[in-house]
């Protein structure tokens, strides 16, 4: 702190700190503590009370269509459809007068009602997230430690400019781009097709997206960079001599990599899992697009159904804690098993 | 472990349009400490690696006690290699460093442990199995790089600059290491270096490179007294440097024609009148003060002096305008060579040497 007062002056200092601190709060901590808040509580209403409230709702849905209608109405019909209002305006009156209020009722219980059916596509989801990591790990090993230790300086750049450009692209559109090759009539099925193993009007075209696969196969194109950059800042700082030193000593590429080349990348790693898992387990838009309800849902598209059409933020809001503290349990996990530090992390 | 030769039968190496070693052969006797000296760029790393197997020539062959070496990678040579910033494995405990080429070849653990700390006992670091390679100092990584060589028995140890990382005071107690770790494990060593000093102390013999090419192959006291090029005269100690041109040759000695007017040298390459020379003579050579029966005698004025405790460095310019390096020994009555002093300077004709004219040290 006394450094930065130093080099920027009191008022830049106070800048830099107050901006971080509104981001802190603004953007992360006060989101997470509303919804923290959610998921603590639920509305509770005896059914008698539950029907009335039901009705009262009703009667407002009532009341607007026939103030639709008046708007149209013409002659003596305006004075029909004025008295039916004035007369369901009535009504709601003396309800609501009598009408209890649901009441909020803090517990647990959002956290512990997850259905079977619920609790099982959370557990295939993380399953699922921990595939698409592995997978997308054993693809960018070899192009992370080809472009960091073997390429030459040209050709390494060439190769990640490569990896780069397709992300300039949006990531809708590259999922989409997978949609189109998996497809019932996609890309891959008109190639099986043209060498006549298919046959589009007997639909016996391989049905790629209901497969779990697709998915796995665009998230680790959608997520391949995550994993790729990590790794190959790592790799890159690895001294060649010591792959030479391994090799002249007799150790085969596996040993080489095994003792040398993976303990050194080991933080890079690390950082890609974590980041290839938090972006799998959490995402919507890939399982939604690719699989279209045409295979299993994600446990990101549950979240989405219970804030958005169940309306339930609260259960919603405890599905989304869940799965946030899946992923953190997820992240010590790996930086146990790869025996790294938050500090090496976050070099 | 048993040291083997190593042969090169006309091995050259070209990098496209670039030639890094011209063809060459060349004979490193089992057992023996060899030297190949010469500046950066010169090719010498290029040999080693060629030797070690990280690259093929681009003609000849290499033979490692006998055996050719094409297409022999360089895990299966019975070569280790020893880097010039070590390339110890920072991750690893020392003793596994040690123990990691006979972890390759599948020795169990105990074994691995038993020989590491055996090594570690030969290169003085029993008990230090258990540290971080970055918990020792320079001289102890070092040791623990040979160690770590020769845990795989190699029959030849190759050394690429691997002092040169080190301070002056370690780097002259870690020649005299070097050299006692050789003739105790008996095997031969490919040293190399740009570092005169180094190569002079330790080998038994040196190859002089210089642009791609060997100079001369030669025991360090021949190679000092009996320079065979230019290059190698400048570049291996200390020359004063006389161009000329020879007047008369006859009885292995030459009279050339110089700025300091005709001066007598040997002449071991046998140059005929006529001919466009160099004569070299050493700074320790030349002698101070009126001498009679001396074949060659000029005067000067002092330039330049340095007291080194025994040793006096004067740089003598002579009326021709040349300047002459003279080493003399510390005998008392300095004050005679003061700077200004007119001095009188000679040399045998044995003394000098007259050499073909070529590229120097100082143009590399």
């Amino acid at each position: 702190m006394r450094s930065l007062v130093a080099t920027y002056g009191r008022g830049l200092t106070a800048l830099f700190c107050g901006l971080a601190l509104i981001w802190l709060l603004g953007l992360i901590v006060l989101p997470q503590l509303f919804m923290l808040e959610r998921s603590l509580w639920w509305q509770e209403q005896p059914a008698e009370a539950f029907a009335l409230t039901k009705r009262i709702d009703d009667l407002y849905n009532e009341v607007s269509l026939l103030e639709f209608d008046r708007r149209a109405a013409e002659g003596e019909e305006v004075a029909q459809l004025e008295a039916r209002i004035a007369a369901k305006r009535a009504e709601i009156a003396e309800l609501e007068a009598v009408e209890v209020a649901p009441v909020r009722v803090y517990g647990l219980a959002n956290y512990v009602k997850m259905s079977g059916l619920h609790f099982w596509i959370f557990v295939k989801t993380i399953f699922y997230a921990m595939l698409v990591t592995l997978l997308a790990l054993v693809v960018c090993y070899p192009i992370a430690f080809a472009a960091a230790q073997l390429a030459s300086p040209a050709n390494a750049a060439l190769l990640l400019l490569g990896l780069v450009v397709p992300y300039a692209i949006n990531e809708l559109l590259r999922v989409y781009a997978w949609l189109m090759i998996l497809d019932y009539q996609g890309v891959i099925n008109s190639f099986l097709a043209w060498l006549g193993l298919v046959d589009f009007e007997k639909r016996t075209w391989v049905p790629f997206l209901e497969y779990p696969g697709a998915v796995f196969v665009a998230m680790v194109y959608a997520y391949v960079l995550f994993m790729v950059f990590p790794m190959y800042n790592t790799m890159e700082t690895l001294d060649r001599n010591q792959l030479e030193a391994a090799r002249d000593l007799g150790a085969s590429t596996w040993r080489t990599h095994w003792r040398v080349v993976i303990p050194h990348a080991r933080p890079g790693i690390a950082v890609g899992c974590i980041m290839t898992f938090m972006l799998s387990a959490g995402s919507f838009a890939v399982p939604q697009i690719i699989s279209r309800g045409t295979g299993g849902d994600w446990f990101s598209q549950l979240i989405y159904r219970q804030f958005f059409e169940s309306f339930n933020w609260n259960v919603g809001a405890a599905y989304a804690f869940t799965l946030l503290l899946a992923c953190i349990v997820f992240i010590f996990l790996v930086m146990r098993l790869a025996g790294v530090g938050i500090r090496d992390i976050a070099k | 472990m048993r040291g083997q030769n190593v042969e090169l039968v006309d091995v050259a190496m070209r990098f496209g349009a670039f030639t890094a070693v011209h063809p060459t052969d060349l004979v490193v006797e089992a057992g023996e400490f060899f030297s190949i000296l010469g500046p950066s760029g010169c090719g010498k790393t290029t040999i080693l690696r060629m030797v070690s197997g990280f690259l093929e020539p681009s003609q000849g062959e290499i033979r490692i006690g006998g055996t050719p070496m094409r297409g022999i990678p360089p895990n299966r040579r019975p070569t280790a290699l020893i880097f010039q910033n070590l390339a110890l494995f920072p991750l690893m405990p020392v003793w596994e460093n040690v123990a990691f080429g006979l972890e390759a070849r599948g020795v169990d653990k105990p074994t691995r442990r038993a020989r590491a700390e055996e090594l570690l006992r030969l290169v003085a670091l029993e008990g230090q199995g258990h540290k971080r390679p970055s918990e020792l100092s320079g001289g102890q990584r070092q040791r623990v790089a040979i160690a770590r060589a020769l845990a795989v028995e190699p029959a030849v140890l190759l050394l690429d600059e691997p002092l040169s990382a080190l301070d002056l005071k370690l780097r002259q107690h870690m020649r005299t290491e070097l050299r006692a770790i050789q003739r105790r494990v008996g095997i031969t060593f490919i040293y190399i270096t740009h570092d005169q000093g180094e190569a002079l102390t330790m080998s038994d013999r040196i190859a002089v490179m210089s642009q791609g090419r060997v100079e001369q192959v030669d025991t360090p006291d021949r190679l000092y007294a009996a320079p065979a090029t230019a290059f190698v005269a400048t570049f291996v100690g200390e020359n004063n440097l006389v161009r000329g041109r020879i007047t008369r040759a006859e009885n292995g000695l030459a009279l050339a024609d110089t700025p300091l007017g005709p001066l007598r040298a040997a002449n071991p390459h046998g140059l005929a009148a006529g001919a466009e020379a160099m004569l070299f003579v050493r700074p320790e050579r030349l002698q101070l003060g009126p001498a009679n029966g001396i074949d060659n005698r000029l005067a000067g004025t002092i330039a330049r002096r340095a007291l080194e405790g025994p040793y006096l460095h004067l740089a003598v310019a002579t009326a021709a305008g040349t300047e002459l390096l003279v080493h003399a020994t510390n005998r008392g009555g300095l004050d005679a060579w003061q700077v200004g002093a007119p001095v009188e300077v000679g040399f045998a004709a044995e003394e000098a040497m007259a050499l073909p004219t070529g590229p120097l040290a100082a143009d590399a």
